[in-house]
């Protein structure tokens, strides 16, 4: 008795997945519709065929642990499947996705819920099973099981008829954009493509090396652009405040004349001389938010500061003599009456997405924050990000370019900014200026027009990391503290 | 090679429901359409073999 119910329900899971998935996404969704699967899309079908093929399987011979097996890996790697999948489109702006919904969820994302269910199943069928129910010889099918078998066999003759017309016999495979299913042999496409050379990756462009200034090529002369003016250093100083870390980046207010250092996890705000700290905090970086390493540092006004972390996440904190210690003690590692914190959280781009960043910049005058792009290995492009302050969501990207009238060039034909490696930046009348530890540049780009109106090479600059301006000065600080000052020009 | 797949499942469902004697071979179908779906999945995701997000 118990052994027929079992049977029964996994006949029923048969004809269930042979129909329900399997069947509507060939006659319903194919036939009908015109919906022809993606390549991936091909193999989570073929999974489900197979995961149904097993039950077959097991109707006929019992469960013998190599099918139970099978179906288990071929369960996990359907999920997997799924995920693999459903990651790239998940992330997209709402409503957003690839070919055709079913009940408001796209094919691929049912099957990742498919094969969730599959395995649930295949769990509660082996909870009921015991172990003398093992048998060695088949079994003869009752007509539900039967009825099962014939079910999957014309879905199976189904998608081998879809199959053959949208992907060809072999050695032809799925396409990733496939075209529209037609009976007719004039609108076939067989496809070769998925053969074609490609770098193997486990994570293609997600993979992305974090940010490392000593990777830039700091040889002027090779640089991009050709015979730029050089700006002498006409003084240097030091950082001697105390500090727990190496600089990463520097900020000037010339409301209150002093200036914001952001160490790998730490935020100081030092006097004007760089020799005496007025107020800091070291930042649990780790907690909620991750920050990773603080890149870049602002001012948003007089009293309130940003830090960027590589990574475009933030924190702003707002300075407070008579701020919560006990309050804040989940936000900072020490100091924890100097400043309040109110906000922590991510930029969002979508040009400098695949990469980082290591600068930050505010313009008062459009409250934006920017940021710059810093290259990697897999992605090698120059992007300015602007993000507005009163939701500090992105309000602008752009890829800067060489203003006409600028007389710059370039120091060859396949030569461009993506060489440069941005690791500070500050606001001043609408242009924003930017240091490159590659090669030592001073770039001067127009907020309004996007384009580069002026670039300076600074001479003996060494892997800088920050930059300030302070009246009519440059302050570029290197990560020991060092900092060269250069008198500004457009 | 999904038309192929499909008619290996063919194959190995049909063995099973009218030559039920066979099994070793519809068990290697079986087997070796798993091995193809797995090998056409790499192949199609091959640039980046694991889910394209942050870890």
């Amino acid at each position: 008795m118990r052994r027929n119910l079992i049977y029964t329900l996994l006949a029923v899971a048969v004809l269930v997945l042979a129909i329900v998935p399997i069947g509507t996404a060939v006659f319903v969704l194919g036939f009908m519709y015109g919906d022809s699967p993606c390549v991936m899309c091909w193999e989570q079908r073929t999974g489900m065929a197979i995961i149904a093929l097993v039950g077959l399987f097991i109707l006929r011979y019992g469960p013998r642990p190599k099918y139970i097996g099978l179906s288990v890996l071929v369960g996990a790697w359907g999920l997997f499947m799924g995920m693999r999948h459903v990651g790239m489109h998940a992330a997209r702006d709402v409503g957003q996705g690839f070919s055709i919904e079913i009940l408001g969820v796209h094919t691929y994302t049912w099957a990742l819920f498919i094969y969730w269910v599959c395995i649930v199943t295949m769990g509660v069928l082996l909870t009921l099973l015991k172990e003398p129910e093992l048998q060695a010889a088949p079994r003869r099918l009752r007509t539900l099981e039967s009825a099962a078998a014939v079910v999957f066999l014309v879905v199976i003759a189904g998608n081998a008829v879809q199959a053959f017309a949208s992907t060809g016999p072999p050695p032809y495979v799925g396409q990733g954009d496939p075209i529209r299913f037609s009976f007719n042999p004039r609108h076939w496409v067989w496809s070769l493509e998925e053969y074609s050379t490609a770098p193997v990756s486990l994570r293609g462009r997600w993979a992305s090396e974090p940010p490392d200034v000593k990777v830039a090529n700091v040889d002027p002369a090779s640089g991009p652009l050709a015979g730029l003016p050089v700006l002498a250093v006409k003084s240097q100083t030091r950082i001697s405040a105390p500090l727990r870390g190496t600089v990463t980046d520097l900020a000037y207010d010339a409301a209150g004349d002093r200036f914001l250092v952001t160490t790998q996890q730490g935020i100081y705000i030092l006097d004007a001389a760089l020799g005496r700290t007025l107020r800091y905090t070291i930042i649990d970086t780790g907690f909620s938010v991750d920050l990773g390493r603080f890149a870049g540092a602002a001012f948003l006004d007089p009293s309130t500061v940003i830090a960027v972390g590589e990574n475009k996440s933030f924190v702003v904190l707002k300075e407070n003599d008579k701020a919560d210690a006990d309050g804040n003690f989940r936000f900072f590692l020490e100091s924890f009456d100097q400043f309040n914190e109110i906000a922590r959280s991510r930029f969002g781009t979508v040009r400098a997405r695949m990469m980082y960043t290591m600068s930050a910049a505010f313009d008062p005058a459009t409250k934006s924050i920017y940021t710059v792009t810093v290259p990697n290995t897999k992605v090698k492009r120059l992007v300015v990000s602007r993000f507005d302050r009163r939701d500090m969501t992105l309000s602008e990207e752009f890829v800067p370019t060489l203003a006409p009238d600028a007389g710059l060039t370039f120091a060859g034909e396949k030569r461009s900014l993506d060489e440069l490696y941005i690791t500070g930046a500050a606001v001043a009348d609408g242009k924003l200026y930017a240091i490159s530890a590659a090669h030592g540049v001073l770039l001067t780009m127009d907020l309004a027009s996007h384009a580069v109106v002026a670039a300076h090479r600074i001479a003996g600059l060494d892997h800088p990391v920050g930059l300030a301006i302070r009246g009519g000065e440059f302050y570029v600080a290197d990560a020991d503290g060092s900092i060269r000052i250069v008198d500004r020009r457009e | 090679m999904e038309f192929l797949n499909f008619v290996l499942m063919f194959a190995a469902a049909w063995i099973v429901l009218r030559k039920p004697e066979k099994e070793r071979l519809a068990f290697r179908l079986l087997v070796t359409s798993v091995v193809i779906m797995v090998a056409l999945f790499c192949l199609a995701t091959r640039t980046a073999l694991l889910p394209g997000v942050n870890y």
